[in-house]
């Protein structure tokens, strides 16, 4: 190659894509199948693989003339039959064998106009007239529908007195409406004409029109004043909103603390009458550590569901081992293991083999009551090692008071508020605990037996 | 395959400061010359001795291009060799006044010139399209297609409106067009190819009116701006010239103002720009000035008048500012700024169109290829439209293109196969008469 050598000659470094190389790939190209009738470089530029769908037939691209016709070009009048009169216009038209080509002007078939009704005046007078609109006016109106092809915009331009767009179109349908029905011979062939079907509504129009003018007429500066009203006023709803909930939040722990004393009130009732003195305050306790465990468990909840729904669609045994998690977010591992551990005891499964609606509504129950189960048996250990602390005295109890912190702590856990209530009713000092001993790493298993 | 046939027709675009003319399917028209004409008075010619009469006769055979009609006593030159030829008592006459044709005599005078003179062609051959203003009435296209047919006996004719014209040569069927010719700015909205004449706004500020504005702010500053054919300048020393006055007492005031003119529209075209913001004098009177020099050696400094000219066509009231055009001042009030002016345009449309009008706003005419006026435009419609409405302002980039829109567009018309049916034809107007060119050209 002339190329390499001069490159050689110069000392000039081969380029890695040197020429020879494509045009070793190139004779590989043409071992694909070349389509005839054209170039090799055509060809070439397509990429040298034939379009999947072949767009156009290839044999036409290059068609030497045939060497038995003769191709002129000459210039030869028009002969259309969208013009009427006898205008003369002269084009090059491609001659072969000096056959003028025959047929039509090939643009005359572009000259298509409205189909546009036309009344005589009996019809006139018999169907079609209107209060508002003389004759005149309408045979005007139709007159430049024809001429624009049905264009309202620019026959309400052109009209000569000043009419809107919807009154022209309403006038124009009402009276090609009446004309068909006029003139049809029987009521079923008019049902599917467009027009008796889907009449043409001028206050509908008209309505649309106004809001639609409205939309366009404000200006920007004017809307983005109304961005900042309406941010504003989603602001303040937020707020009230907000107010409103907590407002329904605090209702409905009041009505459940309602629930949890009536709750809570049966498995102290058979308790120690001992523990009656310090009852009432723990009856007022109670309510409130019931109240927190559910008070976060409702909010649990509701976030729970709140998350699911933005699932959409979800598993069921998904949303329920959620809703699990969100009940038993609020207590500690060791909980969970007993909860798990009653159901176990109890024959349940731990998830449950059929996951319907209800089996699974019924699970869920199950594991709040047991928790609550729990939580009270907790409490009534507690008020009853108190009680018996307090009748031993408060120093034999001493000993006791790491196992009692062991089981006080469960509840703590999830009612914080607890051991600050429960401070005035101790007996003697040192009896703080409200955080769980880390020493402590084996609780007492509490089983259903102990009660 | 293209929709394109052609019958060699002409397109005629006669302009208030320009008249094109050229073959249908070309880029660009081939006579393309000023479009007034000059008229030496016989009468007052037969007073002046026999050398000027023979000048005039040189100069006709020297100048082919040149064309001169006997009219009673008046010689009348067209196209711009003849005119930049001073003569003696010549006088400058536009046919145009305010968009129409006041004077037909010379509107044939230029129709001669452009067919017999530039183009060389026989009008009896070739069917003509004439591109006319959108408020062009009744009684002028009568009168055009009338004079068509009687005197030049075309075989067949069609008057298009400019804004429709400039809306084909983009290839739009719907747009507003906003027209920055010589002697006015039109803003009319095309839809589907129709003008909406109830919708059209128009100005008489344009091209010219600028350029007088400028003149008279700088001959207010005290530069004098002396026409060509004033000066002689003599090289005293070599590379040194001087220049001396060379007294020319007959020479009317028109054409002087004419060849000025001439001289401070190239000013205009090459130094001024549309200020981003609206012009006021405070801050621009410390802007770095940038020089010109006139054909007479002088070196013009011009500063703050660089944007306050352009300024006029968005804020017209400026123009009270300037020395010299208090006449204009009781118009003033009436003429807004070119935004107001689409704004208005748009809002007396129907609502359904108005959103495909925002957002297809094209700029035509000489004076749309003043720098930035585009981007101006474009910024302050923004400001000024609804947030749903899509503003786009539309140019070409080519400053050719935009001088010629009108012509471009009537070049594509012309040729198009399906536009043969809809010609006006001789044996039609012999038929039906002149009035039927209204139901035939929309």
């Amino acid at each position: 190659m002339g190329g390499t050598d001069a490159k050689d000659i110069l000392g000039l470094p081969k380029t890695p894509l040197s020429l020879t190389q494509e045009k070793k790939s190139r004779p590989q190209k043409e071992s694909h199948r070349k389509p005839d009738g054209i170039s090799r470089e055509v060809y070439a530029l397509t990429g040298g693989v034939a379009p999947l769908m072949p767009s156009i037939d290839v044999t036409h691209l290059k068609r030497p003339p045939p060497h038995d016709e003769k191709v002129a070009w000459q210039w030869l009048p028009v002969k259309s039959s969208a013009r009427k009169d006898d205008l003369q216009l002269y084009h090059w038209v491609r001659v072969v064998n000096d056959v003028p080509p025959t047929g039509d002007y090939s643009f005359a078939k572009y000259n298509k106009s409205v189909d546009v009704l036309k009344y005589t005046d009996d019809e006139y007078e018999n169907h079609l007239t209107d209060p508002v609109w003389t004759k005149e006016e309408t045979d005007q109106l139709f007159e430049l529908c024809e001429r624009f092809d049905l264009r309202f915009t620019v026959i309400a331009d052109r009209f000569p007195l000043s009419r809107t767009v919807e009154e022209l179109k309403d006038r124009y349908y009402s009276v090609t409406r009446a004309l068909l029905r006029a003139r049809a011979q029987s009521p079923a062939e008019l049902a599917n004409h467009p027009l008796i079907k889907e009449p043409y509504d001028m206050t509908r129009d008209r309505e649309r029109k106004r809001a639609l003018s409205m939309v366009l007429s404000q200006s920007r500066h004017q809307e983005k004043k109304d961005a900042e009203i309406l941010a504003e006023a989603k602001r303040i709803t937020e707020m009230r909103l907000a107010a409103r909930n907590s407002i329904l939040i605090i209702l409905s722990i009041k009505r459940l603390v309602f629930l949890d004393v009536q709750r809570a009130a049966e498995p102290d009732v058979p308790a120690n009458e001992n523990i009656g003195s310090v009852s009432p305050s723990s009856n007022s306790q109670l309510p409130a550590t019931a109240v927190a465990p559910s008070t976060l468990t409702m909010a649990d909840y509701a976030s729970t569901l709140a998350s699911l729904r933005m699932l959409h669609v979800y598993l069921r045994t998904y949303g329920l081992e959620q809703m699990v998690q969100a009940a038993s977010s609020a207590v500690g591992l060791r909980t969970i293991k007993r909860v798990e551990q009653t159901l176990q005891d109890l024959g349940v499964n731990l998830k449950p083999k059929v996951p319907t609606k209800t089996v699974c509504d019924e699970h869920l129950e199950l594991r709040k009551e047991i928790l609550t189960l729990l939580n009270l048996q907790k409490q009534l250990q507690y008020k009853e090692s108190e009680g018996s602390s307090h009748r031993e005295g408060t120093y034999a109890a001493m000993p006791d008071t790491p196992k009692d912190r062991v089981f006080a702590s469960e509840p703590f856990s999830f009612g914080a508020e607890r051991p600050i209530k429960k401070e005035p009713k101790r007996k003697g000092p040192g009896r703080r605990s409200d955080t769980p001993s880390p020493a402590h790493k084996r609780p007492r298993k509490l089983k259903a037996s102990d009660l | 395959m293209y929709g394109g046939d052609e019958v060699s027709a002409i397109v005629v675009d006669l302009g208030s400061h320009t008249c094109k003319a050229g073959y249908a399917g070309e880029d660009a028209p081939k006579a393309v010359f000023p479009s007034v004409v000059g008229a030496v008075d016989g009468s007052e010619a037969m007073d002046v001795d026999a050398d000027s009469a023979k000048n005039n006769s040189n100069s006709e055979d020297s100048k082919t291009n040149e064309s001169d009609k006997e009219k009673g006593k008046r010689k009348l030159y067209v196209g711009s060799q003849a005119l930049n030829y001073r003569r003696d008592h010549m006088e400058i006459l536009s046919p145009i006044k305010d968009g129409i044709v006041s004077d037909w005599d010379l509107v044939d005078n230029i129709w001669e010139h452009a067919f017999r003179g530039c183009l060389m062609i026989d009008p009896k051959e070739h069917p003509m399209l004439l591109a006319e203003p959108p408020l062009n009435t009744q009684q002028q296209r009568e009168k055009a297609a009338e004079l068509m047919f009687e005197k030049y006996k075309v075989p067949a004719l069609f008057m298009a409106k400019n804004p429709v014209l400039t809306s084909f040569a983009t290839g739009r069927a719907t747009s507003l067009v906003v027209d920055c010719g010589g002697g006015s700015t039109t803003i009319s909205p095309v839809h589907e190819g129709y003008v909406l004449q109830k919708a059209v706004v128009s100005a008489p500020i344009g091209g010219e009116f600028l350029t007088d504005c400028l003149l008279k702010s700088l001959e207010s500053k005290g530069i004098k701006i002396r026409p060509r054919y004033s000066f002689k300048r003599k090289e005293v020393r070599p590379g040194e010239f001087q220049v001396e006055d060379v007294g020319v007492p007959d020479t009317t005031e028109s054409y002087k103002l004419f060849c000025q003119r001439m001289i401070v529209g190239d000013i205009k075209d090459s130094i001024c720009r549309v200020p981003d913001t609206p012009y006021d004098d405070k801050s621009y009177a410390n802007i770095p000035t940038t020089s010109y020099e006139l054909p007479d050696g002088q070196t013009l400094e011009i500063g703050a008048d660089r944007f306050k000219i352009p300024d006029v066509m968005f804020n017209p009231s400026i123009v009270q500012t300037i020395p010299g055009m208090e006449k204009y001042g009781d118009m003033i009030p009436t003429v807004r700024g070119l935004p107001h002016m689409v704004m208005e345009s748009i809002n007396k449309c129907d609502v359904d169109i108005r959103r495909e009008l925002y957002s297809s706003i094209l700029l035509a005419g000489g004076t749309s290829s003043m720098q930035q006026l585009k981007e101006r435009l474009e910024k302050d419609l923004i400001e000024e439209s609804p947030h749903s409405a899509r503003v786009k302002v539309l140019a070409s980039g080519n400053t050719t293109e935009r001088r010629f829109s009108v012509w471009i567009g009537g070049s594509i018309l012309a040729s198009l196969g399906s536009f043969q049916q809809m010609w006006f034809s001789k044996s039609e107007y012999e038929e039906h008469g002149a009035s039927y060119i209204q139901r035939k050209c929309p």
